[in-house]
């Protein structure tokens, strides 16, 4: 709806009521030149004493536990972990799947609603997509470790060697390997191309030589002319629709490390579908964790308003509604199919022994908790969106928990049953990745453009040259 | 409305006075060959009506399901196709319910299980819905939902024109609230008990999901064509501009990968676990005649609107989505054949008896269309008051007029 005019008489009645009226994307109607300066103002300023409270223990745990963890476990192998029969794939996969449904939200969010031209995804798209980015980094780690023999992760992809080794494309591992480093490519480029408007921003305010010269190289000669921002829009518009796709596939094929084997609780076609939806629904979580602290630390309310986080809330309703049905369409199946496995692992998930309440407290904040959005007031309130969030992360690790190790642990023979409890190399792993990501998240909003500055713009009405505001015409300074 | 917005580019209005007797000639030539039909092979004519009640089925659905995401999304662009979107979705009750009617009196034609002892262990298992009492009582079920939802969602949609009342606005969010979560349930139920039983031994988590895609395939291939011709007479001319179209092709699009993507992760899953309680309904459509279906399915269904809706600027060349469209209804019936008809007693493809599942649909689409236009016509082609309306039109409220800020203005150097 570009064209904006003034209302004609006639046409005057048929204006929304006030409660009904669009809220602005940026709030106070402030001119571009001071909107310019407090989206960079983080990133020129002082570190601000939060962000070294944030920053330290999160820098330990990626440069102490993390690699201490990866050494000890590369070298003794993978029977640190907890893993063993018939639990075999433990916390190691359940944290990869964890990651890599963080990493999608972050591309759905901006990619899926540019196309679908959503203004308000200019003040939250960047935040996700380096969400994204550092997330699926971390989701990398797993394939590559987990094979135990760390040193031969190079027979995945497929060189000519004089062992005549090549990769068995029919395993689904395969599929993530590709799946997962086209993922990071094309995410990255998409988080990259999109901030060399911005750095040429950063660097145009520069005001010491080094800054200057790291961030001219970082915006590769943008001068912010016709032909760059024609060629810029054109190829934004191609990397959205790419990792639209990326978002269904990756997480399609980590549904599918699943559901093509024929184990009771995995096989459903219904799991790429759900690994999707989940992969979403964590994220939205994620980024509401993320951007309700920052906000306010930020002082960035009135760019990231409210409507926004109602926004981003309402998105985590709805995929937690799919994720509803997916459970409930398990258990139909279950139910229909008459097949007695199924019965017996869905059964389990709610009565059985050892895991049981794992499977209650996943139905009980995946599904319960969610439905807490439904209510205007929840999605207003910061604190409990905040917490909400928390608990759709911790809901959904322990769903891939209940999906991974609930499926094994009673295997068809009882007498091969046993139980799996991680150790405590699987949890330093998970808590080093923790602040791996942490540590990259926090370097990334200090040192480059956090909130997209030349989108945001543009979605005001001052960088609508043709509204009555626009341009130099209107705004607060 | 028209003043402000006439566009001098479309061309000369459309005259569909001499079409205005189409739907009566479809019900009578239809009707009278389904009655033939239903005389040489109940059986056959049973799975056809069930075949083409499910095809209007699906696109009364998918309108409805346009309708709440128009209000759940509190969407602007759309208002213009709304008033006959909730037309289409109001068909659910009591015209498409009507005809079930027949499925049920000739449920034991269609549904081999109904005719199974109740000893059997599949039945046994499926008890209570797999019997005929549960089967009519759920059927009911679900129309009683959509009932609910379609009229309460015309209702406050009708109300508006009058009274212009945000209320009714809230109201249809309210309703599109719960529905979609009842919308969800039952036409999952309505896929599973109506569809996927046809073969009763098959089962699968996704088969939902599969026909949900193609009922929002199915509707917004219809919305763009009646769109069109709305536009083309003068309707709606001021109201749907090129963006209109633009949205829609788009949503039509996505929704032709959906339906792909869904379809395919059935076929993969149950191809690559290779177990024979499932793969048992693929292998029957991979015989024979079937086999010619299914690749027409992979190549007429995904591949050729895909490639052809690919490019940016063809989403608004009527010239080019008006034909699209009338492909993929072609192509939504093929594929609701592909799942309903291999329970024919015959294993082939029924070439030499495919007139009766045409006439059932010629049938059903001459009274659907003539209940559509008559509904149509009885009330203001778009909503009048809609509060979205100004936005719809492309006129933008100057940003004065705007709500107040709420945020304390902070940061900034200047």
């Amino acid at each position: 709806m570009a064209e904006s005019t003034v209302i004609p008489e006639d046409l005057k009645p048929l204006a929304p009521p006030a409660e009904l009226r669009r809220a602005p994307v940026v709030e106070n109607n402030r001119r571009l030149g001071a909107l310019t300066d407090q989206l960079s103002q983080f990133a020129e300023g002082k570190i601000p004493r939060w962000w070294w409270i944030l920053f330290i223990p999160a820098a330990f745990c990626a440069t102490v536990l993390l690699p201490v963890a990866l050494v000890y476990q590369v070298s003794a192998g993978v029977g640190v972990w907890g893993n063993n029969h018939p639990v075999m794939w433990g916390l190691d996969i359940v944290s990869f799947i964890w990651w890599v449904g963080v990493a999608h939200a972050g591309t759905l969010i901006s990619a899926l609603l540019f196309l679908t031209r959503q203004h308000w995804r200019t003040t939250i798209g960047r935040a996700a997509e380096a969400m994204t980015v550092f997330s699926v980094m971390m989701a990398g780690l797993y394939p590559a470790i987990h094979v135990g023999r760390a040193w031969f992760d190079w027979f995945m992809f497929p060189i000519p060697n004089s062992n005549g080794l090549w990769p068995q494309f029919r395993s689904p591992l395969m599929w993530d390997v590709f799946a997962v480093n086209t993922y990071l490519v094309v995410s990255m480029l998409f988080w990259f191309m999109g901030m060399i408007p911005d750095l040429a921003v950063l660097r145009d305010r520069a005001t010491t030589r080094p800054r200057k010269f790291i961030l001219s190289l970082a915006a590769m000669g943008w001068t912010g002319s016709a032909r760059h921002w024609h060629h810029y829009e054109k190829a934004y518009v191609v990397l959205c629709g790419l990792c639209t796709l990326l978002v269904f596939t990756v997480s399609s094929i980590v549904g599918l490390d699943f559901c093509t084997s024929q184990l009771a609780g995995w096989h459903a076609t219904i799991f790429p579908l759900y690994f999707v939806i989940g992969a979403v629904f964590c994220g939205f979580g994620m980024i509401l964790v993320i951007l309700i602290p920052l906000r306010k630390w930020l002082r960035l309310e009135n760019v990231i308003t409210l409507s926004h986080m109602d926004k981003v809330a309402k998105l985590a309703l709805v995929s937690g509604l799919i994720i509803a049905y997916i459970y409930s369409m398990e258990f139909f199946i279950a139910w229909y199919s008459n097949d007695p496995y199924e019965r017996w692992v869905f059964g389990h998930r709610l009565f059985g022994h050892t895991y049981w309440f794992l499977g209650w407290i996943l139905i009980g904040v995946n599904v319960g908790v969610t439905q807490l959005l439904w209510f205007k007031k929840i999605r207003a309130n910061m604190k409990a969106l905040f917490v909400i969030g928390l608990l759709i992360n911790l809901g959904m690790f322990t769903e891939r928990f209940v999906i991974v190790v609930g499926s094994l642990y009673q295997d068809f023979l009882p007498a091969n049953w046993g139980v799996y409890l991680p150790t405590r190399w699987d949890v330093a792993l998970y808590a080093g990745s923790l602040g791996a990501f942490f540590m990259l998240y926090l370097l990334f909003i200090k040192f480059l453009p956090f909130i997209a500055i030349s989108e945001v713009k543009g979605a005001t009405p001052q960088g609508n040259p043709h509204h009555p505001l626009g341009g130099a015409k209107g705004g607060r300074s | 409305m028209g003043s402000h917005n006439e566009k001098s580019h479309l061309p000369p209005p459309l005259d569909l006075s001499r079409w205005s007797r189409l739907p009566a000639v479809l019900m009578i030539a239809g009707g009278v060959a389904a009655l033939v039909g239903a005389g040489v092979s109940p059986k056959e004519f049973g799975l056809s009506w069930l075949l083409s009640f499910l095809f209007y089925l699906s696109l009364a659905l998918g309108a409805l399901f346009l309708v709440m995401v128009h209000h759940l999304t509190d969407a602007g662009w759309s208002v213009g196709i709304r008033r006959f979107c909730e037309h289409l979705a109001s068909l659910l009750f009591p015209w498409l319910a009507l005809l079930f009617v027949p499925v049920l009196l000739l449920a034991p034609q269609i549904y081999h299980w109904l005719t199974l002892p109740p000893t059997d262990e599949l039945i046994r298992a499926r008890w209570p819905v797999f019997t005929r009492a549960g089967f009519a009582v759920v059927s009911g079920l679900f129309f009683a939902v959509w009932w609910l939802l379609s009229s309460r969602l015309r209702y406050w949609s009708l109300r508006q024109d009058v009274t212009g009342d945000a209320l009714c606005t809230h109201r249809m969010r309210f309703h599109s609230g719960w529905g979609i979560v009842a919308y969800a349930a039952t036409l999952t139920g309505a896929s599973v008990l109506w569809m996927q039983s046809v073969q009763y031994q098959f089962f699968s988590a996704i088969y939902g999901v599969y026909f949900f895609s193609g009922c929002a395939w199915i509707a917004l291939a219809t919305v763009y064509v009646i769109a069109v011709l709305l536009q083309r007479q003068r309707i709606l001319a001021g109201l749907l501009k090129e963006n209109y179209f633009y949205f829609i092709g788009v949503l039509f699009f996505a929704f032709t990968i959906f339906s792909a993507y869904n379809e395919f992760a059935q076929y993969f899953v149950v191809w690559n676990a290779n177990m024979p309680e499932e793969t048992f309904w693929y292998l029957i459509r991979e015989n024979r005649s079937w086999w010619c279906l299914s690749l027409i399915l992979i190549f007429g269904k995904f591949f050729l609107p895909f490639f052809v809706m690919l490019p940016v600027k063809v989403k608004t060349s009527l010239k080019v989505m008006v034909p699209v469209c009338l492909w993929a209804w072609l192509m939504q019936f093929a594929d609701l054949a592909y799942n309903v008809l291999p329970a024919m007693p015959q294993y082939h493809f029924p070439l030499a008896s495919l007139w009766i599942p045409f006439a059932c649909l010629a049938f059903m689409g001459g009274f659907l269309s003539w209940v559509f236009l008559r509904q149509f016509r009885s009330h203001p082609p778009y909503p009048q008051k809609d509060p979205r309306l100004l936005e719809a039109m492309g006129i933008s409220l100057p940003e004065e007029e705007n709500p107040p800020a709420t945020a304390p203005i902070h940061g900034g150097r200047s």
